[in-house]
C-alpha cells in the first residue's frame, strides 16, 4: 500500500511518500511560499536524486497538484500513475476533545476539524484545505486525519483542567490539550520494544525536543500528562517560545510596555526561549558553541533549558510513582548528548545512571544511553511522525476495505 | 482569491503604511513617488517602522527582511507590473489625485482596481476621470496603518459589487476589520473625530482646563485609549487642518471649521508629535506627555 503523507501549513505543504508495506519513504519534499508568488518545490528521492524548482502555487490545491505531478515525473518521480496512491494521510494540528485517535476523513470529520479552528487558527484551516484539495485531485482515494492532540486525550481531568474559573473550560474549551502526540506515541512504543516489555506494563517519560519542545508522562501506554497545554506555548523552554511562566508577568509587561495582545503574543512565541534568554540564537547548536566558549547568557540559556526538563522529569516520575524508561527525541533530543546529559544530571536517586561514552557518541542514532546497572533505561530514539501517520492511515484504510 | 500585487503612488506616511501592511500580509508592493528623495524617505520610514515593531517584539529580524523584500521602490510607473489594485496615496488635493488616476488609467490593464485613500474628497468625482468608474473604490486606512484595526471601504456612485467584494477581500487579507460606508465626506471616522478634537481645542482656548487635564478627563472618564488633543498631535495639526477645511468646504457646517488655536499652532510650526510639540509637548518620539 502506497501512502502520501501531507502536512499542510499556512504557506507550505510538506510531503512524504511511503510504501507502507516495506515502511520505506520513497520521496519527500515541500512546496514553500504558497499564494505568495515565487513558490518553490524541494523534492528528494530515496536514491538521492534532488530537485529545487520554481512552481506555480497560488493555493494549496495547486501546491498538492504540483506534488502529485512531481511524484509522477518521468525524471524525478516514483510512480507511473496516479492510481498508485492508495491513500493520503494528513497531519492535523488540533482535534479538540473529539478525536482520541486518527480518523478516516468524512464530511462529519471535516466538520469536527472545522469546529476546532478557534483552537488552532493558524493550522486547522490549512489542514482542511489540504484535504479538500486531495478530494478534487484524487477522487475516491481514502484520506485519514492524524491529530497532534489525540494521543493526550487519555489525560485525567486533574492533569488537563487549569485552576481558573471552570466556566472557561465549558465556554471556550480552555484546558490542556498537549501536542506532538504522534511523536510521543511512536517513541514510547519504540522504547518498550527496545526494553523487550509490553508498553501496557511500564511507565515512560518521553521528551520531544525540537523547534517546539514537550514532555509526556506515559502510564501503561496512555498519556497521563504533558507539558504543552492549551497552546504549544506552555511547558519547556523552546527555541523562541517561553514555556512556563507566571501569567501575571505577561499582564505586568503589557502594561509597562503598552503592548497590544498581538505584540505580547509575538513576544512570548517568537522572541523568548533560547533566543530571548541568550540574545544570540534560537538554535541549540549555536547556544552550545557559545556556551562552550564561555558566553554568559548562552550558558544561562542552556542551564534554564535543561533545568526545566529535569524538573519535569521529577514531576512526571512522581505523578506515575516512578518510571521504567525515558526517551529523548526531536532534533535536539536526538542530536545533543550535552542536553541529554545535563537534563539527567543528579538523577541517580531516581535510578538513572548515564553511560557517558555511549551518550557522547550517540548523535542522530537510536541508542540506550544508560549504563548496564541503571534501573531506569534512557533511550535516544529518532522520531518519525510521518511514518506514524502513514501506518495509521494504512491501518484505518485497511479496516474499511 | 488571494491578492498578489498592488501599486502605490505616493511614498508619504499613508503610502508607507499601506505598503508595510500589505507586504506584511504577503502582498508584493510597487511604491512610487515623484522624486528619488521622497522614495528613499518612504523606504527609510517603512524600515524604521519595522524596526520599532522588532523593538516591541511584534516582529523578528527575519520577518522584517522578508517584508522589505516584497516592497519595490520605483520612480517610473512604466516599470510597474500590472497590479490587482493601484492605490493613490498622494496629498488631499482633488486635482493631484485626478492626475494620478489618469496616469493609472493609461498604464494599467482593465482588471486593475483603483483605490483612493481620500477621506474628504468625492470618489465619484475622481472616478469620472477614468474609463473604469465601476472599478474605483475608496479605502480609508487609519494611522498607523499597520496597527490600526479597521479600514473604511467606500463605494462610489458607480462602483460595482464585484469591485467592492474584491476590496473587502484585500482588507481581510490585510487583517483589517471592514467598515463599509457610503460615500459621504468624512465617512465615519474623520467626520466624528473632527468635531470631537475641535471641541477639545475650543475648551482649551476658552480656558476650561489645561491640555493634559482635558485629555485625562476624556481618557479616564470614558475609557478612551488616547485623548482628543494627543490624537490631534498624533495625526499632525497641519494634516488635521487640511481635513477640517476640506470638510468645511464640502459640507459648509461651522462645526468642521478649524478652531483658531489649531491654526495658531500650525503657523507657529508646532505640528504635533512629528515636531515634538503641538497641544502637548513630547520627549523623543512617542508618548511622554508633559
Amino acid at each position: 500500500m502506497k501512502i502520501l503523507v501531507l502536512n499542510s501549513g499556512s504557506s507550505s505543504v510538506k510531503y512524504k511518500f511511503f510504501d507502507a508495506v516495506e515502511n520505506v519513504c520513497h520521496a519527500e519534499g515541500q512546496v514553500e511560499r504558497i499564494g505568495m508568488g515565487g513558490s518553490l518545490l524541494h523534492h528528494k528521492r530515496l536514491d538521492g536524486d534532488r530537485i529545487r524548482i520554481g512552481v506555480e502555487a497560488t493555493d494549496h490545491a495547486q501546491a498538492i497538484e504540483t506534488v502529485i505531478a512531481t511524484l509522477l515525473s518521468r525524471n524525478h518521480g516514483v510512480i507511473a500513475d496516479k492510481t498508485e496512491i492508495d491513500a493520503v494521510g494528513h497531519r492535523v494540528a488540533h482535534g479538540g476533545e473529539k478525536f482520541t485517535r486518527s480518523a478516516l476523513v468524512t464530511d462529519e470529520v471535516k466538520d469536527s476539524i472545522r469546529d476546532c479552528i478557534e483552537l488552532a487558527p493558524l493550522h486547522n484551516p490549512h489542514n482542511l484545505r489540504g484535504m479538500e484539495a486531495c478530494e478534487q485531485l484524487l477522487p475516491g482515494v481514502p484520506q485519514v486525519a492524524v491529530f497532534d492532540t489525540a494521543f493526550h486525550l487519555t489525560m485525567p481531568p486533574h492533569a488537563y483542567i487549569y485552576s481558573v474559573p471552570y466556566i472557561l473550560y465549558q465556554r471556550y474549551g480552555i484546558r490542556r490539550y498537549g501536542f506532538h502526540g504522534t511523536s510521543h506515541r511512536y517513541v514510547a512504543a519504540k522504547a518498550a520494544e527496545k526494553l523487550g516489555r509490553s508498553l501496557e506494563e511500564i511507565d515512560i517519560i518521553t521528551c520531544h525536543l525540537g523547534n517546539g519542545c514537550s514532555m509526556a508522562a506515559i502510564h501503561k501506554g496512555q498519556s497521563v500528562d504533558t507539558s504543552m497545554g492549551f497552546t504549544p506555548l506552555e511547558g519547556l523552554v523552546m527555541g523562541t517560545r517561553c514555556g512556563d511562566l507566571d501569567p501575571a508577568l505577561v499582564l505586568h509587561v503589557m502594561g509597562k510596555e503598552n503592548l497590544t495582545v498581538s505584540e505580547a503574543t509575538a513576544m512570548l512565541n517568537k522572541h523568548s526561549g533560547l533566543a530571548g534568554i541568550s540574545g544570540i540564537s534560537s538554535d541549540m547548536r549555536e547556544i552550545e558553541e557559545e556556551a562552550a566558549a564561555g558566553q554568559e547568557r548562552a550558558v544561562l540559556a542552556l542551564d534554564i533549558f535543561t533545568y526545566r526538563i529535569r524538573k519535569y522529569i521529577g514531576a512526571y516520575a512522581a505523578a506515575m510513582g516512578g518510571i521504567d524508561a525515558m526517551v529523548f527525541t526531536g532534533g535536539i533530543g536526538s542530536n545533543s548528548p550535552l542536553v541529554r546529559a545535563r537534563s539527567l544530571d543528579g538523577l541517580d536517586f531516581l535510578g538513572i545512571s548515564i553511560d557517558t561514552d555511549v551518550n557522547t557518541k550517540c548523535i542522530g542514532c537510536d541508542a540506550e544511553i544508560t549504563s548496564e546497572e541503571s534501573r531506569v533505561k534512557v533511550f535516544a530514539i529518532q522520531t518519525d511522525e510521518e511514518l506514524v501517520i502513514a501506518l495509521d492511515t494504512k491501518r484505518i484504510v485497511s479496516s474499511f476495505q | 482569491m488571494a491578492i498578489k500585487r498592488i501599486f502605490i503612488a505616493g511614498a508619504g506616511r499613508m503610502g508607507q503604511g499601506i505598503a508595510e501592511a500589505a507586504a506584511t500580509a504577503g502582498i508584493e508592493v510597487d511604491m512610487s513617488d515623484i522624486d528619488q528623495s521622497k522614495i528613499d524617505e518612504g523606504m527609510a520610514g517603512i524600515e524604521s517602522s519595522l524596526n520599532r515593531s522588532i523593538e516591541r517584539w511584534a516582529l523578528t529580524a527575519g520577518e522584517k527582511h522578508i517584508i522589505l523584500s516584497r516592497i519595490q521602490p520605483m520612480m517610473n510607473i512604466e516599470n510597474a507590473a500590472d497590479p490587482d489594485f493601484a492605490f493613490e496615496a498622494v496629498p488631499e488635493d482633488l486635482e493631484l489625485k485626478k492626475a494620478v488616476f489618469t496616469s493609472f488609467d493609461e498604464h494599467f490593464g482593465d482588471q486593475t482596481v483603483f483605490v483612493t485613500s481620500t477621506s474628504t474628497l468625492s470618489i465619484t468625482d475622481l472616478a469620472g476621470v477614468t474609463g473604469r468608474p465601476d472599478r474605483i473604490v475608496g479605502m480609508h486606512f487609519l494611522f498607523p496603518v499597520p496597527r490600526a484595526a479597521i479600514v473604511e471601504v467606500v463605494g462610489a456612485l458607480k462602483t460595482s459589487d464585484e469591485t467592492l467584494r474584491s476590496a473587502k477581500s484585500l482588507a481581510a487579507q490585510m487583517k483589517k476589520r471592514i467598515i463599509e460606508v457610503h460615500e459621504y465626506p468624512g465617512f465615519i471616522t474623520t467626520r466624528v473625530m473632527i468635531p470631537f478634537i475641535n471641541e477639545a481645542a475650543y475648551a482649551l482656548m476658552e480656558g476650561v482646563a489645561g491640555a493634559g487635564d482635558i485629555d485625562e478627563a476624556i481618557k479616564l472618564g470614558f475609557g478612551f485609549p488616547i485623548g482628543p488633543l494627543e490624537l490631534a498631535d498624533t495625526i499632525g495639526l497641519d494634516d488635521l487642518m487640511t481635513l477640517m477645511e476640506s470638510l468645511f468646504r464640502e459640507l459648509g457646517d461651522f462645526k468642521y471649521k478649524p478652531c483658531p488655536m489649531i491654526r495658531r499652532l500650525v503657523r507657529g510650526g508646532r505640528l504635533g508629535k512629528k515636531t515634538g510639540s503641538g497641544f502637548l509637548t513630547y520627549d523623543s518620539g512617542e508618548g511622554g506627555l508633559s
